[in-house]
């Protein structure tokens, strides 16, 4: 039998058998080595390496493989060995992590929990692409990644080759060649002198282990995998019984100290304040900085004396008006207003649309329309100035506050807007200034404005265009037969004071 | 001893010989002969040749898309220390060195503009600033000015010349001396190169291409033409090699090897284009804005719907599936299918981009078009259609390009003492 000096290091050896005594001389001494499992060369230079494993494949060994620290290139046409199927299964793998992607979002968002995002279709093909392309990759991933183990018979955890001293620099510098003795060419000088004849720097033999038990995956790894798969399936089985059962005890407290906290939260007791309560309020005699809001006209729209409090009829001293102020209250009622209000103030905004075309019936305010004759309606143009701040500041009916996203000078700056809005919608001949109106055709006696009176004139009905002038001569230019006598309507209000 | 490196052939035809010349004179007699087909066809369409500059612009477009997808191997390959492409990069700087040709060719459209023409782009129309129409144009419409616009358009021409020349005159420099520290020279430039070129190359298809939409945005249109412009590059690198080892030149030192790392580089950008593309569809699809949708609006219905499917499915989907396999890129006739595919759909690629914008009605109306009602019953939209005009002054121009790049194939057609040719002889895919 063979003997490699090598092999009697770093070997595995039967527990209890082996040479731990001194005199092992006096106990029958197994055999180092059991039967020939193969023969590796060793090759100086990867190019060496190929040219070894095409002679290899020209002798006709097919039990045999190449081991090197890096891919070598040409080495699997050297070897004669097929190209892998490793692209075919992970083009699969990956298509049905496409297939699987869109299959998932159609599941969760258009058949199982059907959920409107943006306003687009449940299920729509292009907010799909994004997650069907992430989870193609990943299991393309997974399958290039798991495969290749796969493939390769990895991990090997356990290899005769391991027994050789050689065979551990193979991930450092080596470049080697094994045969194995199952092959059918297999004989060990034959196969050994065509190895160092193609230019090895060293052949030797590799044996199996003599003791049986050391021919298999040791004992301790096995018990690895099952315990750490085992331990694998706790949590899942934590989470399947606690959707699966009652409990009264608290939660799990991963992390204490940051479930509970030192601190008190807003409107929870605390015991050593004599009144029991952590909120500890305001400190008598004081008032936090920015909120002292004295002026009542400026911050709240009452006009107070010493005897009364009314909403307030004008602006605030502080404003100037201007403008500027009203452009400035157009920009804010075209963002915080016009959603519901409309752009016109009619009460026609994007809101109210969205739910009239989804069947429902909701209308907010009408901000410019004036009283009938009766003077019922026109709430807005009725209200005082610090009404109407109050109603923007604090909300009316299902309107909200806005106090805390408009400034106080904006809403004054929205109030003023509306006004403008409210005079322009209800505007006659006297608001254009007598220049222009020269420039226009005659009007009718009653110039006829845009008032919802029943019998008034076609053109006055419930969406008159703002500029009333303009219409109101074109009907009296082409009077109808038999309404030449036209009643005249109710005056419009006075919509600012 | 291993093929880690290997000399050159001892048979190797490396010289260009007569090959550029007989190049540059069928590029050139095709350049000719179309063009004057195109101008009769131009002049008779009576348009004020208004189709025929639009198919002029998109053509131009095309060959200077091919050579800024070359110089991206050549920049690339220098910065990252490259290795198989040696073998073909010489081919490649060729191709960039076509780019002086080209930009005079631009001069064809540039000079119009400069002139006072009008019709090309919507922006050098009075129209544009009809504040009524176009209020939302006014703050482009500084940048977008024909004199600024001719200016820009000289300062990418030198730019990328001076690019090309800098890398083609080195190489061919150390063909003479072998000095490796030429490499070196080339591969401190090549870091800011590649910056200048991208930016050039981005802002040059904001002003080219995206400007015949002034009203729309979208700040991925340079990165989504880079790509397609790279598919092209790739497509015609790979062809022209092979045609070069057709006449017997290069038999043996380019391989199956550096075809397939030709076809990988196709495919990448293959992807990458689509990738690009989607990304830019799918933010303005999710956004909804008006004045970024109304430039899809006007693709995805109507006459353009279905060049938009044709551009999914055969500039992306067909391409890709066959692409991703290592034989396609490997057996010539496979990868010779798919890079003429890929060049043809490259063209219609850009033709997508700019011919919708034809219709004036489109790009005036902007965001409008969203609201203008289902916009196939709506006949304010004209049918921009199809013109022989389109295809007859692509091909001169691509007559012009074969021309441009023949007139460079001279001398060596392999850098023959680069340090790295040895590596790049022997390269072989894993």
């Amino acid at each position: 039998m063979a003997h490699d000096e090598h092999d009697d290091q770093s070997l595995p050896r039967p527990s209890g058998r082996g040479s731990d005594t001194p005199d092992n001389n006096e106990v029958a001494p197994l055999p180092e080595n059991g039967a020939l499992y193969g023969v590796i060369a060793e090759y100086d230079t990867p190019g060496e390496l190929v040219e070894a494993a095409r002679k290899g494949r020209d002798a006709g060994y097919t039990e045999f493989d190449c081991f090197s620290p890096f891919p070598v290139h040409g080495i699997d046409e050297a070897m004669g060995i097929k190209r892998t199927i490793l692209p075919l299964i992970i083009f699969a793998v990956g298509f049905s992590g496409t297939l699987g992607g869109i299959l998932l979002q159609w599941w969760t968002n258009a058949y199982d929990w059907k959920w409107n995002i943006s306003g687009k279709p449940t299920w729509s093909i292009p907010a799909n692409v994004p997650i069907a392309f992430e989870t193609t990759i990943l299991l393309s991933v997974f399958a290039a990644f798991f495969g290749m183990w796969i493939l390769n018979k990895l991990p090997q955890v356990w290899h005769p080759y391991f027994r050789l001293e050689r065979f551990g620099r193979v991930t450092d510098d080596a470049f080697l060649l094994g045969i194995e003795a199952k092959d059918e060419q297999f004989d060990n000088e034959k196969t050994t002198k065509l190895l160092a004849d193609a230019g090895a720097i060293a052949v030797e033999n590799c044996y199996l282990d003599p003791d049986p038990a050391n021919k298999q995956m040791p004992k301790w790894i096995m018990a690895f995998i099952v315990a750490s798969t085992a331990f694998a399936f706790i949590p899942l089985a934590i989470a399947f019984k606690a959707r699966n059962s009652t409990s009264e005890d608290p939660h799990i407290h991963i992390f204490p100290d940051m479930d509970f906290q030192p601190k008190y939260k807003a409107d929870t007791a605390a015991d050593q304040f004599a009144d029991g309560r952590a909120n500890r309020g305001e400190i008598s005699g004081t008032i936090a900085r920015g909120s002292l809001n004295a002026d009542d006209e400026l911050y709240h729209g009452i006009a107070r004396s010493e005897t009364d409090a009314q909403w307030t009829q004008g602006f605030p001293r502080q404003l100037e008006i201007n403008e500027k102020l009203v452009r400035r209250g157009q920009n804010r009622f075209n963002i915080y207003c016009s959603p519901c209000h409309g752009y016109d103030g009619r009460g026609l905004g994007a809101v109210p649309q969205r739910v009239t075309a989804s069947g429902g019936s909701w209308l907010p305010a009408n901000l410019v329309a004036p009283p009938d004759e009766k003077g019922v309606g026109g709430r807005p143009i009725k209200m005082p100035n610090g009404q109407l701040f109050n109603t923007i500041s604090n909300g009316f009916s299902t309107m909200m506050g806005y106090a805390n996203q408009i400034t106080v000078a904006d809403r004054w700056a929205i109030v003023l807007y509306v006004r403008a809005l409210q005079r322009a919608y209800n505007a006659t001949d006297k608001d254009v200034p007598p220049e222009m109106m020269r420039n226009m055709p005659a009007p009718s006696a009653p110039a006829a404005p845009a008032a919802g009176s029943g019998a008034a004139p076609a053109a006055g009905s419930a969406a008159p265009a703002p500029g009333s002038g303009s219409a109101a001569p074109a009907s009296g230019s082409a009077p109808a037969p038999g309404s030449g006598a036209a009643p005249a309507p109710a005056a419009p209000t006075e919509p600012s004071k | 001893m291993s093929a880690l490196t290997k000399t050159l052939h001892p048979d190797e035809k490396v010289k260009a010989g007569k090959l550029g010349g007989s190049m540059f004179k069928a590029g050139m007699g095709i350049a000719v002969v179309f063009m004057a087909i195109s101008i009769v066809f131009g002049a008779m369409a009576g348009d004020n040749f208004k189709r025929f500059l639009h198919a002029y612009v998109i053509g131009w477009a095309y060959i200077f898309s091919i050579c800024v997808g070359a110089m991206f191997l050549v920049i690339l390959h220098h910065l990252a220390r490259g290795r198989w492409a040696t073998a073909v990069r010489r081919v490649a700087e060729a191709m960039t060195m076509a780019l002086p040709m080209v930009f005079v060719a631009g001069l064809g459209f540039i000079i119009p503009i400069l002139a006072g023409y009008t019709d090309l782009y919507y922006w050098a129309h009075p129209d544009a600033h009809n504040h009524e129409l176009n209020h939302h144009l006014a703050h482009k419409l500084g940048w977008l000015s024909p004199a600024l616009f001719a200016v820009r358009y000289v300062i990418y021409g030198v730019v990328l010349t001076a690019i090309a020349r800098y890398f083609y005159k080195t190489s061919k420099q150390q063909d003479e001396s072998g000095d490796p520290k030429l490499s070196e020279n080339m591969r401190v430039v090549s870091g800011p190169a590649i910056i200048v070129y991208a930016l050039v190359v981005c802002m040059a298809a904001f002003d080219i291409l995206m400007s015949f939409a002034p009203k729309w945005y979208s700040t991925i249109y340079g990165v989504n033409f880079w790509g397609s412009a790279c598919v092209g590059g790739f497509a015609a690198l790979g062809l022209l090699v092979l045609g070069i080892q057709r006449s017997g030149r290069l038999v043996h030192s380019v391989t199956a090897d550096h075809y397939h790392d030709i076809g990988k580089w196709m495919f990448a950008f293959t992807f990458f284009w689509a990738y690009t593309a989607f990304s830019q569809f799918m933010l303005q699809w999710y956004g909804n804005m008006p004045e970024e949708t109304h430039w899809y609006k006007y693709r995805l219905f109507g006459e353009w719907q279905w060049v938009s499917i044709a551009m999914l499915v055969g500039f992306w989907a067909f391409p890709f599936v066959f692409l991703i396999s290592r034989w396609t890129k490997r057996i010539v006739p496979a990868l010779v299918f798919f890079s003429v595919w890929q060049l043809v759909f490259h063209w219609l690629d850009l033709y997508w981009n700019v011919m919708p914008s034809y219709d004036w009605t489109i790009v005036q109306h902007g965001e409008q078009v969203i609201n203008a009602g289902p916009l196939m019953g709506n006949t304010a939209y004209h049918h921009v259609g199809f013109s022989p005009v389109d295809v007859t002054v692509w091909i001169a121009l691509v007559g012009l390009l074969v021309a441009g790049i023949g007139r460079n194939l001279k001398g060596n057609l392999i850098p023959v003492k680069d340090p790295t040719l040895g590596l790049s002889l022997a390269h072989e895919n894993l």
